[in-house]
C-alpha cells in the first residue's frame, strides 16, 4: 500500500536550491575561452583604474606587436568613444563595448564582442575593461591573461588599498615610473606590496608615454616581439 | 558595489522558484556571500528589501552565511585559509593569495561564491 503525503495550506516547507548566482557568467566565460583557443586567439584582460594608463599601454603595445601579431581591441568605456578611437588609429580594429552604467565588463558582453570580429583572422585581443580596481576583479571574461595596471599618480598605498584585484592578476603594470619621484612614491614598495599579496602575479614598471618597460609588459605576456 | 544587480538576480530566482512551487509566501531566503566577493553586505539588504517589497517576498527573512577564503597549494599540498597580514599602519587586514606555508600562489576554492543556498515557503 502506497502512503501519499502533501503539504496542508500554511504548512511550511524548505527547498534546497544551491543556486549559483555566479556560474551564468562563469559558464560564459568558459565558452569565450573555448572559441578563442579554438582559433588560436590570445586574450588579456586589462584591468585597472580611471587614468592609469590602460589605453596608453595597450596603444604602446599594438605598435610594439603588430608587425608580429594580428591584433584586435575591445574597449570597454560607460559611454564615450574617446579611447576606442585612440586605439583605431593605430589601424587596429577596434569594438566598443559601451556598459552604460554598469562598472565592469562581463562575460555576455565580450561573448557579443567576439562575433563583431574575424577570430580566424586573429591572434591577439587586448580587452580594456571598465575602470575600476573593484568590480572586474568578481567578473571572468574568459581571457588568457589578466593584467592590472596601477599609476605612481594614484598614491604609494594603491596595491594594499586594492587586495582582491591580484587574486586573478597575472601581471601588475606599474606605470608613470617618470613620476615617481615627483610623487615621492617607492616603486620598489609598491612591487613588494604586489608579491606579498600574490606571487603568482608578474611585475613590469613602465613609462606608457614614452613605451619604456612596454617590452617587460610583452615578454611577461609570453608574447614575443622581436619581428 | 553591484550589490543591486545581484540582488536583483537572487530575488528574481527565489520568486521563479516559489512560482513552480506554488507558494503563497516566501518567509525565508538564506544565501551564501563569500568574503572575497565585493558585495556589501549592508547594500545587499537594502536592494533585498526594496526589491521584494510588492512580491510575496516581501518581509521576508534573508540570511546571509558568509563564506571564509580558502586556497589549495600545488607546491606542498597546504589546504585552508588564507592568511591576512594585519598592518598596524592601515588598521585593516590585507589577505593574501599566497601559500602560508610555502609563499608559493595558491588555488583559490572558496570565498568567492553567491549562492542561494535554500528558501522556506508557505503553500
Amino acid at each position: 500500500m502506497t502512503h501519499t503525503v502533501q503539504g496542508e495550506p500554511g504548512e511550511i516547507f524548505d527547498i534546497e536550491l544551491d543556486e549559483d548566482l555566479k556560474r551564468a557568467n562563469d559558464l560564459l566565460a568558459e565558452k569565450n575561452r573555448a572559441e578563442l583557443h579554438k582559433h588560436g586567439v590570445r586574450a588579456i584582460d586589462v584591468m585597472g583604474s580611471v587614468g592609469s594608463g590602460k589605453t596608453s599601454l595597450i596603444e604602446q603595445l599594438v605598435r610594439l606587436l603588430s608587425a608580429r601579431y594580428r591584433i584586435a581591441a575591445f574597449k570597454g568605456d560607460l559611454t564615450s568613444k574617446i579611447d576606442s578611437e585612440r586605439i583605431a588609429s593605430l589601424g587596429i580594429q577596434t569594438v566598443q563595448i559601451n556598459t552604460g552604467r554598469e562598472c565592469h565588463l562581463d562575460a555576455n558582453l565580450v561573448r557579443k564582442a567576439l562575433e563583431k570580429v574575424d577570430l580566424s583572422a586573429l591572434d591577439l585581443i587586448f580587452i580594456e575593461n571598465v575602470g575600476n580596481l573593484i568590480c572586474p576583479a568578481d567578473f571572468a571574461l574568459g581571457s588568457d591573461k589578466r593584467i592590472v595596471v596601477i599609476s605612481v599618480t594614484e598614491g604609494p598605498y594603491m596595491v594594499v588599498k586594492h587586495p582582491f584585484i591580484f587574486v586573478d592578476a597575472d601581471l601588475a603594470v606599474i606605470n608613470k615610473i617618470d613620476l615617481a619621484r615627483p610623487m615621492n612614491v617607492d616603486t620598489d614598495k609598491l612591487s613588494a606590496d604586489v608579491r606579498v599579496i600574490n606571487t603568482k602575479t608578474a611585475i613590469a614598471l613602465t613609462n606608457c608615454r614614452t613605451g619604456e618597460g612596454v617590452d617587460q609588459v610583452a615578454s611577461a605576456l609570453g608574447l614575443n616581439c622581436v619581428s | 558595489m553591484h550589490e543591486f544587480s545581484r540582488t536583483s538576480q537572487i530575488v528574481e530566482a527565489v520568486l521563479s522558484e516559489a512560482e513552480k512551487q506554488h507558494a503563497l509566501k516566501i518567509a525565508e531566503v538564506e544565501v551564501e556571500i563569500g568574503d572575497l566577493t565585493f558585495l556589501g553586505l549592508e547594500q545587499v539588504r537594502f536592494a533585498y528589501e526594496v526589491l521584494t517589497e510588492k512580491t510575496i517576498a516581501k518581509n521576508s527573512r534573508l540570511t546571509i552565511r558568509r563564506v571564509k577564503g580558502r586556497g589549495r597549494c600545488d607546491s606542498c599540498g597546504y589546504d585552508g585559509p588564507l592568511s591576512y597580514l594585519d598592518d598596524p599602519q592601515f588598521h585593516i587586514s590585507i589577505p593574501t593569495f599566497n601559500c602560508p606555508r610555502c609563499e608559493k600562489p595558491l588555488s583559490i576554492y572558496a570565498g568567492r561564491e553567491c549562492i542561494i543556498k535554500r528558501i522556506r515557503i508557505m503553500k
